[in-house]
């Protein structure tokens, strides 16, 4: 486990940053720092701003105030074409679900990110293959998602979020549709393969058992970050 | 494990067949990855009231190459007495000793900061629990391991769901401890 | 309807009093609902008034017998054959309208086929979940069809001081019955959502929804052969109208299959070929669901079927006037010209509702999948491929169907010059414009709903309520 006294640049560093939706305010000052091949556990009650602080830090949404930086880039900068494009290279997101598309094949579910970055169909089922095999899907490429149970889907979603060798994936509570033990097999599923690759994980959850799978635990309160006292 | 039932296991690891003191100790190490590994001394002690109690016997000695020691074995009354404990249930929590709570309430009447308390308690919780979730997902990590790791976790997961709720119940605790 | 039904309904002692309560629970339901139920209300409002307003019209020119003096379209009105040409014009406009209704019966169904079953899980039975919905549109159809019949009364008051009473009561009937239909039809088509209380639980949509095309189908046979039936001399008696009507029907029904069929196969054979991710997301949706295509297309096809056939049929028409001007006709040129142009007005207005009704489905679909969209869009999935693969779904299936249905519309147009225009016959190629038109305001159409994707994919979406 990292130590606080090293301190290497952040891969991905949030300071204060605010977001309203209408009128709640869903984050107000949160700050985070996720490092390189980091699995960092973001957890809070619902409506603490956990999803917000997601979004934020994967580009997808604007923060009102504060900065994001990712690497030497400055996230809340750029114009949504780039912003869309980083999140095809270098991000993986998983929900907790709906991020396969429903008429795909969960090989094609898989293969669609490397589609996107101009592969060959050939080559993108090849590789696809491999990953859905690693997550040990192997066997229901052709089913689509509405025939797999919830375990083997988040399994391909974590293969789609994979696929293309992202920097960081980002989890919003990967487990949360899931019983205890396909739940458990989704996080050791997504952890081993994070270790493997050196891939940093944001991972949120509700969930102490799931948030124990992290390195590291931020908890936010109020759309801000609780200060931990020191851990024993 | 509580002390109690170190008998009852030990008659259980002497159900598979005779063995010798030494050899309980590491088959229950082994078995009970997450309990509090036992002694020496604990083992030979419950040994010797098993055989005053009629439930094990003495089966000679075996010396194997190395130092001699004394082989058990459970006798018919002991394996009815097994059978009886292993179908017995085991009572819901009769006592619940909880001392964080006690911890909690003892701040508010001492004045301290019971709010500070409960985060720090939180944050060992969680070192724990990612201690025991990466004894359980290391890759040579057999069943046996994983269920007592599971054990270990859901059992913290329910201290720390009583201590969030309470943090977020804090003030209105202190008003009813502090009116009484 | 089983009225008959073992299951009565809370409290039904008294029908009225169990009738309020229904209508009440309808209201409070509707007015609590969300901004798509609204959507829903109002269009079908307006689709009911659409259909009242041509249903009047017939109905009104049905009770005229005799010669009339109406001052409107350049006499064509004052005769009873043209009249009921005019007529059955009308008559055929609601087969559009129809679909249009059809199309926004889906909009927010998945979120009321929940919500009624949430009725039947809190104790509602069958029948009274059923009333209640049938209410519901039964109300939203009596808005659509009272203002209709208000405008309508204020200018046939304007055209005639004193309608005799018959029709008064023509009018008073089509202006109770079209709520009452409606009514009535969506209480039959919720059949299969109340059967089941839990029906909300399921994840897999049913795969029994061919239904519907073939209702749409089944009422357009049954409009035609009534028009059939009360105005055979419309088009100069029965063989013509047997011939156009079959050539429509058949071609119709023909192009509502090839879509289907031609969905499933362009989609199965794009799927397993392309690598490119739009046409991938495209194909595997019609392979999926190759008969929402052909439901949602349907009435497109007779639209384009009826309108080159009417391009073709007007070509014949004119040069069989032209070549007899000035001696050889009893009425002046604007007389025909002013038919013919109705008749035109009637394929426009059609054309004009089922584009409607197509970008009221597309927008549907969307917003059904609204959230899946933007969690595409939250994994980088760029708008552009998104907005490929909405235009492509339009694109794909309806390319060789709007063929089939544009060479039958071409066999009616060359076989109506063929017959009427002996020597001087020549191709009506302008009719050819008529299916590239459809095609591309289809596509058009489709479009509409690309401001809507983008609303659909912000990460507002995402959250799980």
């Amino acid at each position: 486990m990292s130590t606080n006294s090293e301190k290497p640049t952040p891969l991905l560093a949030a300071r204060g940053l605010a977001k309203s939706h209408g009128r709640t305010r869903a984050l107000r000052g949160a700050s985070v720092e996720l490092r390189a091949g980091e699995i960092l556990a973001v957890t809070g009650a619902s409506g603490s701003g956990k999803s917000t602080l997601l979004h934020c830090l994967a580009g997808i949404v604007r923060p009102d105030e504060g900065s994001v930086v990712y690497g030497d880039t400055r996230l809340d900068g750029l114009p949504e074409k780039r912003l869309s494009e980083l999140r095809r290279t270098d991000f993986g997101v998983v929900f907790q679900f709906g991020q396969l598309i429903p008429e795909l094949t969960a090989l094609d579910n898989v293969a669609l990110p490397l589609l996107l970055a101009g592969a060959s169909r050939r080559d993108a089922h090849v590789r696809a293959g491999q990953w859905l095999e690693r997550f040990g899907v192997l066997g229901q490429e052709e089913l689509r998602p509405g025939e797999m149970s919830g375990g083997q889907a988040q399994r391909v979603s974590l293969a789609r979020a994979l696929v293309t060798g992202p920097k960081v994936v980002f989890a919003d509570e990967p487990t949360g549709a899931l019983d205890s033990l396909a739940g458990e097999q989704v996080m050791s599923a997504l952890v081993h393969t994070a270790r493997e690759s050196g891939t940093a994980v944001l991972l949120i959850t509700h969930d102490a058992q799931v948030a124990a799978y992290a390195d590291r635990e931020v908890q936010l309160r109020d759309g801000a970050v609780v200060p931990l006292g020191v851990a024993a | 494990m509580i002390g109690m039932s170190t008998r009852h296991i030990l008659l259980g690891l002497l159900a598979g067949g005779p063995s010798h003191g030494y050899d309980l100790k590491r088959r229950h190490d082994e078995r009970f990855p997450q309990a509090r590994p036992l002694a020496y001394g604990q083992v030979y002690t419950t040994l010797q009231r098993l055989v005053r109690d009629g439930l094990a016997e003495v089966d000679g000695t075996d010396s194997d190459g190395g130092p001699e020691r004394t082989m058990y074995r459970s006798t018919g009354e002991g394996a009815r007495e097994l059978a009886m404990w292993a179908a017995e249930i085991a009572p819901p929590a009769p006592f619940v000793t909880n001392e964080i709570f006690a911890k909690v309430v003892v701040s508010i009447l001492a004045g301290g900061d019971p709010a500070a308390y409960l985060r720090e308690q939180r944050a060992a919780h969680m070192a724990r629990m990612r201690e025991l979730t990466s004894v359980k997902t290391a890759p040579s990590a057999d069943l046996a391991t994983v269920l007592s790791a599971d054990y270990a976790l859901n059992h913290l997961d329910a201290d720390l769901r009583w201590m969030n709720t309470t943090a977020a119940r804090l003030t209105t605790l202190t008003a009813e401890v502090d009116a009484s | 309807m089983r009225s008959d039904s073992p299951v009565r309904s809370m409290g039904s002692d008294s029908p009225v009093r169990s009738m309020a309560s229904d209508l009440r629970t309808a209201w409070l339901l509707t007015r609590g609902s969300g901004r798509r139920e609204w959507w829903r209300v109002a269009l079908t409002a307006v689709g009911a008034g659409l259909a009242t307003a041509f249903t009047l019209g017939a109905t009104v020119l049905a009770s005229a017998s005799g010669r009339y003096r109406v001052p409107l379209a350049a006499g064509l009105l004052d005769d009873p054959g043209t009249r009921s040409g005019v007529m059955l014009g009308l008559t055929l406009l609601l087969v559009p309208v129809l679909g249009f209704l059809g199309q926004c019966a889906r909009i927010g169904a998945v979120h009321r086929d929940r919500r009624l079953a949430g009725l039947r899980l809190a104790g509602a039975t069958a029948g009274q979940v059923r009333r209640i919905a049938a209410l519901e549109s039964g109300l939203a159809c009596l808005v659509g069809s009272a203002v209709a019949t208000a405008l309508f009364v204020r200018y046939l008051l304007s055209l005639t001081e004193d309608p005799p009473g018959f029709v008064w009561a023509g009018i008073a009937l089509v202006a109770v019955a079209v709520p009452v239909l409606g009514a009535l039809v969506s209480a039959l088509a919720l059949r299969r959502v109340v059967a089941s209380p839990l029906g909300w639980v399921r994840r897999v949509r049913p795969a029994a929804r061919r239904g519907r095309g073939a209702r749409i189908l089944a009422a357009a046979l049954g409009v035609l052969a009534a028009g059939l039936v009360l105005v055979p001399d419309a088009f100069g008696g029965y063989a013509p109208v047997t011939v156009v009507v079959v050539v429509v029907v058949l071609t119709a029904t023909g192009a509502v299959w090839l879509t289907g069929v031609t969905s499933r196969l362009t989609g199965r054979l794009l799927a397993a070929r392309t690598g490119s991710p739009a046409v991938l997301i495209a194909a595997e949706r019609l392979r999926d669901a190759p008969w929402t295509a052909a439901r949602t297309h349907a009435a497109v096809l007779l639209v384009t079927v009826v309108g080159t056939g009417f391009i073709g049929v007007r070509h014949g028409l004119l040069v069989v006037l032209s070549s007899r001007e000035p001696d050889g006709l009893s009425r002046g040129m604007s007389y025909y010209i002013t038919g013919i142009d109705l008749a035109g007005a009637a394929v426009l207005i059609a054309l004009a509702i089922t584009l409607s009704g197509l970008a009221v489905g597309a927008a549907e679909s969307l917003a059904t999948r609204r959230r899946g969209l933007a969690a595409q869009t939250a994994a980088g999935v760029p708008f552009s491929v998104l907005r490929r693969a909405l235009l492509l779904e339009t694109a794909l299936p309806l390319a060789p169907a709007v063929l089939v249905a544009g060479v039958g519309g071409m066999t009616i147009g060359v076989w109506y010059g063929v017959v009427t225009g002996d020597s001087n016959w020549s191709m009506p190629y302008e009719a050819l414009l008529v299916p590239v038109a459809v095609y591309v305001l289809c596509l058009l159409a489709a479009a509409t709903s690309l401001p809507l994707l983008r609303r659909a994919v912000r990460p507002m979406e995402l959250r799980y309520t």
